[in-house]
């Protein structure tokens, strides 16, 4: 490794060292809580594949360049930055889902996320960071200067859905299916790509009656997952200029975990509220404005906490009530909650592919998911449900993986 | 009928976020500077994300037509 990239990766280290990095770096005991906490060690038994294993080769290179002392050097085994340890740093960065199950067991609650920060940032200024996130990160980014001129092909995009939209919910005439621009709306719906992301969420919009908006821009940050800080604030930063100018009381995120994490949690203080299409579903339901059929689910369903929504964003109950209000017949995987497992498929491993390693690292997330013996699969993330299923077609699972907008979408009672 | 005659047709209906993108991403190496992809998709949000991954990889959208699935015609330009 020459001599001056050395140099700015000590420097890229030492300005991720905030007093928390520093404290979760300082404090860990080695009680070996969250070896067993991580998914790909309960899948895959590797030390490597454990919380603490992938921050001991960060906290080693932080004993050598910002630690004093050379006995306490040479107990904690600091190590020299070189190539190799370039490799350890990227399994550091990428062989976590940055699911943080391994903190909810920890004494100390350590974030392996600040910790997994570190491992990204070093791979970024190294120039070794899956270029794939980096490409669609860039993309995300570059959609704010190309919008104007392909707004009128997505708006046409949109109202091409609306066949779609009425089969599952009829409109009254005159309302706008699809509608976009919608100046003072309660609602700004922010979605992915794929039609599959807008066409239950407008259906069931529709069906309460909302006052909603559907934004020009994709709801998942890629400057997240490769843990770029700058790109992670420049891709919300869209949303959150196209909220202030539709002057919208609420941004609700689409199925899409880490699209929600960012925007509620990572994105400072915004003049509107941040919530999951989960608990406005949730919210409709309860208040009456749609109504569900559940003949339309006689299947055993079991429900997937997605870890960006759930462990990191509280909600657990909502999707549960919406699913009672779907079916009579749900059963809950164990662990779950706050100790679901994770799906391995977080963390940019999706996007990235990395299948052997995500099936590997998702075995116990399979059996976990075998022994519901449930006959659909439900989740509120579009990660967690690529992921699951690629494990569904992989272990022979044989249930079939369904969106918790999708169900409700289908189960609309029209009056 | 399209004004582009492409020498490659990626089919990417239907796929996941992010994939269509991955896969053009994967794809345009495939086929020689100059020359023309179809792309059929049935993301709406495809029409905003490949003008954007142009710019940003320095290839082309030449155009778009909208019916049953969506058609992009992507050139390689590098």
């Amino acid at each position: 490794m020459e001599a001056k990239l050395k140099q700015e990766l000590i420097e890229t280290f030492g300005e991720r060292l905030t007093k928390a990095a520093k404290m979760y770096l300082d404090n860990c005991s080695r009680c070996g809580l969250c070896i067993e906490a991580c998914h790909a060690y309960a899948s895959s038994p590797e030390t490597r594949y454990t919380a603490v294993g992938r921050a001991q080769n960060i906290r080693r290179l932080y004993e050598e360049y910002f630690k004093k002392g050379k006995i306490a050097k040479k107990l904690n085994e600091a190590v020299e930055l070189d190539d190799h340890w370039m490799e350890k740093v990227y399994e550091t960065a990428y062989t976590c889902t940055g699911c943080r199950r391994c903190m909810t067991y920890c004494p100390f609650g350590i974030d392996t996320g600040v910790i997994q920060g570190i491992a990204k940032m070093l791979l970024i200024t190294a120039d070794q960071e899956p270029k794939t996130l980096t490409m669609l990160a860039d993309m995300s980014i570059a959609k704010a200067k190309t919008i104007e001129k392909t707004k009128e092909n997505f708006a046409a995009a949109a109202k091409n859905l609306e066949a779609e939209v009425l089969q599952r919910w009829r409109s009254e005439g005159g309302e706008e299916v699809v509608p976009l621009d919608v100046q003072d709306a309660n609602v700004l719906y922010v979605a992915l790509a794929g039609k599959h992301s807008i066409i239950p969420a407008a259906a069931i919009m529709n069906a309460a009656k909302e006052k909603w908006s559907l934004s020009y821009f994709e709801a998942v940050n890629f400057g997240a997952f490769v843990g770029n800080p700058a790109k992670t604030k420049e891709i919300a930063g869209r949303i959150i200029e196209e909220a202030k100018r539709l002057n919208i009381k609420e941004v609700v995120i689409c199925e899409c975990g880490t699209a929600y994490r960012v925007m509620k949690h990572m994105s400072g203080e915004k003049p509107f509220k941040v919530i999951t299409f989960a608990e406005l579903i949730a919210r409709y339901v309860e208040q009456g404005r749609i109504k569900l059929d559940k003949s339309k689910l006689p299947a055993k369903v079991t429900y997937h906490d997605p870890c960006q929504i759930a462990r990191q964003g509280g909600i657990y109950e909502q999707p549960r009530y919406v699913l009672g209000q779907l079916t009579d017949n749900f059963v809950e995987m164990t662990p779950n909650r706050q100790a679901n497992w994770c799906c391995g498929g977080g963390g940019g491993l999706v996007a990235m592919g990395e299948k052997d390693f995500r099936m590997k690292s998702a075995k116990v997330k399979a059996d976990q998911v075998k022994a519901t013996g449930a006959e659909v699969l439900c989740t509120a993330c579009e990660n967690c449900h690529t992921q699951l299923s690629d494990l569904n077609e992989h272990y022979g699972l044989g249930v079939k993986v369904e969106y918790l907008s999708d169900l409700t979408a289908k189960a609309l009672v029209q009056d | 009928m399209s004004d582009y005659a492409a020498d490659k047709v990626l089919d990417l209906k239907g796929l996941p976020c992010p994939m269509p993108v991955v896969k053009m991403s994967q794809e345009i190496g495939s086929v020689d500077v100059g020359q023309i992809i179809e792309v059929h998709t049935t993301d709406p949000g495809s029409l905003s994300d490949f003008p954007a991954w142009a710019e940003t990889s320095g290839n082309e959208v030449l155009g778009s037509e909208q019916g049953e699935f969506i058609k992009i015609f992507i050139k390689r330009n590098n």
